[in-house]
């Protein structure tokens, strides 16, 4: 009997993406209400194009804080990788060696914050805050803080359209969330995410390398990091060093709002996404409703105070029974 | 003994009546009474698991008693809380040092007590020290109060606890193993400082396993078992024996009979090992069929015996021979690749992947070892129902949360994780600590299985009926070192647990 309620309650909370599902759909009814144009299919279009490399940067995102780390300097590094892609686009390099370099520059960043946390046994969390200084700095330093225009010489991936209305965009980005999910679900890496955030000693004992894996779970993230600067500089035509710029926080706010628990061991790459189109939509809505963009912030930051407060609730639930 | 009581006030300090505690339905303590009176020194002693931590944390509100109540200086409760307990003068000293070290002597004793500057914003650190010199003298300890706790030795720090105690004028002191990280000497200034303290008429509760230190400064001496009452005896008309029989002497049924294999070739040769001081020069061979025990107190170097073979810490010298080989074993990845497996102590810290499901936690070890990149859920499924069904692991769904299971169940999935696949050694660290009686018999079965199968197995076990009726040898640890090696035909927990104390 006991038992039963508990497995009862787990699957409800497993099913958090379903209350996510009902909160979307219910804000998107009360938009449509007050402005029919939101169903528009140019508008919806325009939603899943905007969350597109948002999505990949909170895919990584998930990996990381399942795995029981944690990377702020992700919108940094965007911005370092996206300047780096426009540079040398504008020095008429081809964008194929452009986009290979910035994902490599991508990868190498969050390579230094997982090989610094693990070499000085701090937490990913203080290493990325150090690593977001490193990052923009250099941006800045690379571009001379000067707007870099690419006038449209690479915009192949963020104007191409499937069947005239599907954005490539949110193709890749679906991509990545189906191999993300795979990943976790049905390969040994995914099992060693769930073991090292659950916890990192019996991980160790049964023989897991826990450091080894680490840096395997950031270079993962840096290169999710690299495609979301492609997609990024492809779609609006032009970097600067403040590209991407919290966009760490909204990433790792749509993994926690999808059910990822900071402690690690815990979270779903479908609540992930859910999360995503969540913000997405809000943003939008907020839009159509003409509120000024600043309280946009602060819905955000309400949003994710009350997905906070729902798991845990339902943690405390948990525990109570 | 005579000359104390009429020194006594005539109500005592402490009692405690009826006192029941169970954890699930496993009961740690059974209507336990006892009376604490000033300038009294009264010695708890019992086996690990005896129930003397259970009844010392009861007595000082840490943890709630299902029945009965507890009196200080004359005020009766049912529950108590810890800040109740401290302001009714009783202070506990707990085993693991509760100071902190970036701070001096004089503020740890002060700590949440300060004395205040006149403004009530800063530390008055120079009556703070004056103080703190006081007290000090007062007990005759030689430390400085100005130092910081960091720099003290593990005797100091002990000392410092119960000036820390002391100081808010407690009454009534409890000490659990105060001694257990003490040399010699540091051991003697110790009792001489409890002596002291019993001079000025405070009640001291003393739980050691020494029972020479028992007899030296006791004055009563409270024996429990399995949390049951069995006597309280006056030092004087007793002996350590007898004590010793009253600690150990239980029925027969706790033993479980085993079925013996044949011994085979010696499979695992442990070479002079040494570690820090932990591990001194402990040399032993086990055979095929062969299950060979580790006994000895708490802090005598079992687990770091054990955590030297499996890699987890790496030696200062010695070699391990496996089947003739000579094996570097640098981490438990390469003990694993090198047939060895370690069933591990505290699961909640060191085996269990919580947040997952039990299929998740019975294979992942498997799948470590396999090495293949992608997992077939269906594979999953089968291989973990295959163990549950072993191990009649009780769940309603292998994808429930490995946390829901109950405390023997969860310790069944953790040994079902290393029955995938085949080993040459299987390290048990108390198999069977917190796990109730038909899971127990269940783990006891595996182990007898696996050495039939020809394989080895070490364990380790405070629990003495476990490592009496479960191993072939005993090798019985002390200070680090395997000091002897019983062969187990018909030994008495009496005498393991002389082996245990002393020579």
């Amino acid at each position: 009997m006991k038992q039963e309620r508990k497995i009862l309650s787990s699957k409800v909370f497993q099913n958090q993406w379903f209350l996510l599902l009902v909160v979307i759909i219910g804000i998107s009814i009360f938009t449509t209400i007050l402005n029919p144009r939101y169903l528009h299919l140019n508008n919806i279009i325009n939603v899943v194009e905007q969350i597109s490399s948002l999505g990949v940067v909170a895919a990584g995102a998930t990996i990381l804080i399942i795995s029981g780390n944690f990377d702020i300097s992700v919108g940094a590094n965007v911005g370092l990788s996206a300047c780096v892609m426009a540079i040398m686009i504008r020095a008429d390099i081809s964008p194929l060696a452009a986009v290979t370099a910035g994902i490599f520059v991508s990868v190498i960043s969050s390579l230094l914050v997982g090989y610094t946390s693990i070499l000085f046994k701090a937490p990913s969390f203080i290493t990325s805050l150090a690593c977001i200084g490193i990052f923009r700095g250099i941006a800045l330093a690379i571009t001379g803080a000067r707007f870099q225009n690419i006038f449209g010489r690479f915009e192949t991936i963020g104007t191409t359209r499937l069947f005239n209305t599907i954005p490539l965009l949110f193709i890749i980005a679906l991509a990545v969330f189906i191999a993300v999910f795979l990943i976790l679900k049905y390969s040994i890496l995914g099992r060693r995410i769930f073991a090292i955030g659950s916890n990192p000693r019996a991980a160790y004992l049964v023989g897991i390398d826990v450091n080894l894996n680490k840096l395997i779970f950031f270079a993962i993230d840096g290169l999710l990091v690299g495609i979301a600067a492609t997609m990024m500089l492809s779609r609006i035509g032009s970097a600067q060093a403040s590209t991407g710029s919290g966009m760490e926080l909204r990433a790792i706010g749509a993994a926690v709002i999808g059910g990822a628990v900071m402690s690690g061991g815990k979270g779903s790459i479908l609540g992930t996404f859910l999360g995503v189109l969540l913000m997405g939509v809000i943003s939008n809505s907020l839009n159509m409703m003409q509120v000024s963009p600043y309280y946009q912030d602060v819905t955000f930051g309400f949003v994710l105070l009350i997905a906070l407060g729902v798991s845990s609730l339902s943690q405390a639930k948990k525990a109570g029974s | 003994m005579t000359d104390t009581r009429t020194s006594m006030e005539e109500q005592p300090l402490l009692e405690i009546h009826g006192v029941t505690k169970y954890y699930g339905g496993h009961q740690a303590l059974h209507n336990i009474s006892l009376d604490l009176y000033g300038g009294e020194i009264l010695c708890l002693v019992g086996e690990n698991g005896a129930g003397k931590s259970t009844l010392i944390k009861i007595v000082s509100g840490a943890i709630i008693a299902d029945a009965g109540t507890v009196s200080i200086q004359g005020n009766s409760y049912t529950a108590l809380y810890p800040r109740q307990s401290l302001d009714l003068g009783l202070a506990t000293i707990y085993q693991d040092v509760e100071l902190i070290d970036s701070l001096t002597v004089a503020d740890n004793i002060f700590l949440g007590d300060e004395y205040r500057s006149r403004s009530g914003f800063f530390v008055d650190t120079t009556k703070q020290n004056e103080k703190a010199r006081q007290i000090l003298d007062m007990l005759h300890i030689e430390i400085n109060e100005k130092v910081l706790v960091e720099n003290l030795s593990s005797a100091q720090k002990q000392t410092l606890q119960i000036v820390k105690a002391l100081h808010r004028e407690s009454r009534i002191l409890i000490m659990d193993e105060p001694t257990s990280s003490l040399g010699y000497e540091e051991t003697r200034s110790l009792m001489d400082l409890i002596r002291r303290l019993k001079s000025q008429g405070i009640g001291i509760i003393y739980i050691s396993h020494y029972l020479e230190e028992v007899f030296e400064i006791g004055d009563r001496v409270l024996v429990l078992k399995d949390g049951e009452y069995v006597g309280m005896y006056n030092r004087d008309e007793v002996d350590p024996d007898f004590i010793m029989r009253k600690m150990v002497g239980r029925d027969a049924s706790v033993f479980f009979s085993r079925k013996k294999s044949t011994i085979g070739k010696p499979v695992i040769n442990i070479i002079n090992m040494n570690w820090k001081e932990s591990v001194v020069d402990v040399s032993f061979t086990v055979h095929s069929g062969e299950i060979f025990g580790i006994g000895g107190l708490v802090g005598s170097g079992r687990t770091e015996l054990i955590s030297l073979i499996y890699g987890i810490v790496s030696r200062d010298s010695g070699e391990v021979l496996l089947e003739g080989k000579r094996v570097n074993i640098r981490n438990p990845k390469d003990a694993i690749r090198n047939g060895m497996c370690l069933i591990t102590e505290d699961r909640h810290k060191y085996g269990m992947f919580q947040e997952q499901s039990v299929i998740e936690n019975i294979t992942i070890a498997h799948h470590q070892k396999a090495g293949r990149p992608l997992i077939s859920m269906v594979k999953d499924r089968q291989l973990a129902d295959q163990m549950i069904e072993k191990l009649d692991i009780a769940l309603a769904d292998g994808n429930q949360i490995v946390t829901s299971l109950s405390g023997g169940n969860q310790q069944k999935t953790i040994v079902a994780r290393w029955l995938l696949d085949d080993f040459v050694l299987y390290i048990f660290d108390e198999p069977t600590k917190g796990v109730d009686v038909g899971a127990k018999q269940q783990i006891y079965g595996l182990m007898e299985d696996l050495v039939e199968k020809g394989k080895c197995v070490i364990m380790v076990s405070s629990d003495m009926p476990e490592l009496i009726s479960m191993s072939d040898r005993i090798g019985v640890m002390r200070n680090g070192s395997i000091v002897k090696i019983i062969e187990n035909t018909d030994i008495s927990e009496e005498e393991l647990i002389k082996y245990f104390i002393s020579g």
